[in-house]
């Protein structure tokens, strides 16, 4: 029997044991008070967030760890708006300097209109992060080989992405996800363009590590309920991995031994035979 | 000039900070990365082990060319050669000391109040200690004295003054603002597991709050410049980035800075003189995913 609570289960990025699967972002809730509760409902112990210039305006302005102090999370620093490998270090230099750990998401923007990543400018970056010291997640293409070559550089986990950022629209390469998870030594965090709980099963069923979500949660009609959601989606659908799938056959197969069928010898006679005339 | 003139970082030995490593190994630590003074400190080890401990530190500082002073026992200090004695309030005077070890060793002494720092610099001590000047764990119970008393350390004593007490790299700038020019550490330094980066570190914001007092750096400070904060060119009669954040309300806030693209450590922003030109970014964190 599989325990929740059993150690062995735990997912250890860098040097760091996890309890949960769950990474959440802090972005585009409703208001603080909903966020907090929907971290609450996710169990998450990685939550992830920008850096941003102070707005200078507004003294008051405040940052969102304000809402998070006393909590017992692993930061994990996002680096978007960088365009190149330089934007990113320095984002994630400035990030380190708030003194929230060495963690840091390598999130490098090729096209503002999908925001997918730059796998070049990715893997730069994850190169000399890794050089300086920081615990690198890089956010990449659902591609294997580039995959593959971040965990090469150092990447202390790979994130790929299942869709451009904030579109819902699912896993759209399974194959790739599933090769990702398959050839990876260092655990999958499915990252970015999930739509519902379904895609967080799906993500785990192909073998992920874990996933990242922030718009599914924070823009569903029900932030809290949606984090539920995907919570369960997660232990479900990792649970159904490690069950085992069955094989996809073309034909059915009856649930019960044909043996002792009622009427006639099952199978032995053509079907269209046994209509009423 | 007695060679303590030149010491601006004095670190003491502090075995039970650190367990697991060696105490040569520790200090040589320490003194790669900019300890300049050092004093052995163990008030439990019985009088041979002392005697040990000394001869072993004065070979590691005679090779680096650090003074080596020898806390509370003057006749340890003579056995092994060291370069002076530390005294407490409660030890032996200065002048006893003084008789033993001759006119050339050092003699330092630890003071609390502005009362006992005038009578040891009447009494002859080459050095004293201000402090503590946080509290700490080194020296429990003792009332922390605060930077008042090495302000008014810095306006009238005239032999050196190391500042001393719960100083770390994340409070010597406070320190030093109040006009130390000279730190001790025990607990920050020997009980990190990198010493000589916590060394380097100290010795870095010395350096710049000298180079803060000097008169150049003061003349750029009091003109009007031309800045860009946060991609906006502005014009600030500010002289330091510390001045800059307080002009936003950010001095105490949890904003992080960038100086012309380099991160400008929270340590350094009272040293950080602003010039005409120069590139700053106040960054903090938002929601993301």
């Amino acid at each position: 029997m599989r325990n929740e609570t059993n150690d062995r289960d735990a997912l250890v990025i860098g040097e760091t044991r996890l309890r949960s699967r769950f990474f959440i972002g802090t972005g585009r809730y409703p208001s603080p008070a909903v966020m907090l509760m929907a971290l609450e409902a996710s169990g998450a112990e990685v939550i992830t967030f920008a850096v941003r210039r102070v707005n200078l305006g507004c003294a008051e302005d405040d940052s969102i760890l304000s809402h998070l102090a006393d909590r017992k999370l692993i930061y994990l620093p996002n680096t978007s708006g960088a365009g190149n490998a330089d934007e990113a270090v320095r984002i994630a230099r400035l990030a380190r300097e708030a003194g929230l750990g060495r963690w840091v998401k390598v999130e490098i923007s090729a096209n503002s209109r999908t925001l997918l990543p730059d796998p070049i400018e990715t893997l730069r970056a994850t190169e000399r992060l890794v050089k300086e010291g920081f615990v690198v997640l890089p956010y990449a293409s659902d591609d294997p080989v580039l995959c593959k070559r971040l965990e090469e550089a150092g990447a202390a986990a790979v994130m790929p992405g299942g869709a451009p950022i904030g579109t819902g629209l699912g896993l759209l390469n399974p194959y790739h996800l599933g090769l990702i998870a398959e050839e990876a030594r260092v655990p999958v965090i499915v990252d970015a363009g999930l739509g519902s709980a379904a895609d967080v099963a799906q993500a785990m069923e192909l073998g992920a590590d874990g996933i990242l979500a922030n718009t599914p949660v924070a823009r569903a009609r029900d932030p809290v309920a949606m984090a539920r959601a995907m919570r369960l989606a997660l232990e479900a659908g990792r649970l159904s991995a490690e069950a085992g799938r069955i094989p996809r056959k073309r034909y059915a197969t009856a649930s019960s031994e044909p043996a002792g069928v009622l009427f006639g010898n099952a199978g032995g006679e053509a079907d269209s035979r046994r209509r009423p005339t | 000039m007695s060679k303590i003139d030149r010491c601006k970082l004095y670190v003491i030995t502090g075995e039970t900070y650190h367990p697991n490593r060696g105490l040569l190994e520790v200090m040589e630590s320490a003194i790669l990365g900019g300890a300049d003074l050092v004093q052995l400190r163990d008030k439990d080890a019985p009088a041979r082990e002392l005697l040990e401990k000394a001869r072993a530190l004065r070979e590691l500082t005679r090779r680096y060319g650090v003074p080596l002073i020898v806390n509370d026992h003057p006749e340890v200090a003579l056995a092994a050669d060291a370069d002076g004695v530390h005294l407490g309030q409660e030890d032996a005077p200065i002048a006893a000391a003084r008789e033993l070890l001759g006119p050339d060793r050092l003699i330092g002494i630890s003071t609390h109040s502005i009362e006992q720092a005038r009578a040891a610099e009447r009494a002859g001590a080459d050095y004293i200690g201000v402090g503590p000047v946080f509290p700490t764990a080194t020296k429990p119970g003792r009332t922390a004295v605060t930077t008042s008393f090495v302000a008014e350390a810095a306006a009238e004593i005239r032999i050196p003054f190391f500042a001393i007490g719960g100083i770390h790299p994340g409070n010597a700038a406070e320190v030093l603002a109040a006009g130390a020019k000279r730190l001790c550490a025990v607990s920050a330094v020997v009980g990190n597991p990198d010493p000589g980066a916590v060394c380097r570190e100290m010795r870095s914001l010395i350096e710049r709050s000298e180079r803060a007092a000097s008169p150049e750096d003061a003349a750029v400070r009091e003109r009007a410049k031309e800045v860009t904060v946060n991609g906006v060119l502005r014009t600030t009669e500010a002289g330091t980035l510390l001045e800059l954040a307080a002009e936003f309300g950010l001095a105490d806030k949890n904003a992080v800075a960038e100086h012309n693209g380099e991160v400008a450590r929270k340590a350094y922003w009272p040293f950080l003189p602003l010039k005409d030109g120069d590139r700053i970014e106040f960054v903090h964190f938002v929601g993301g995913g």
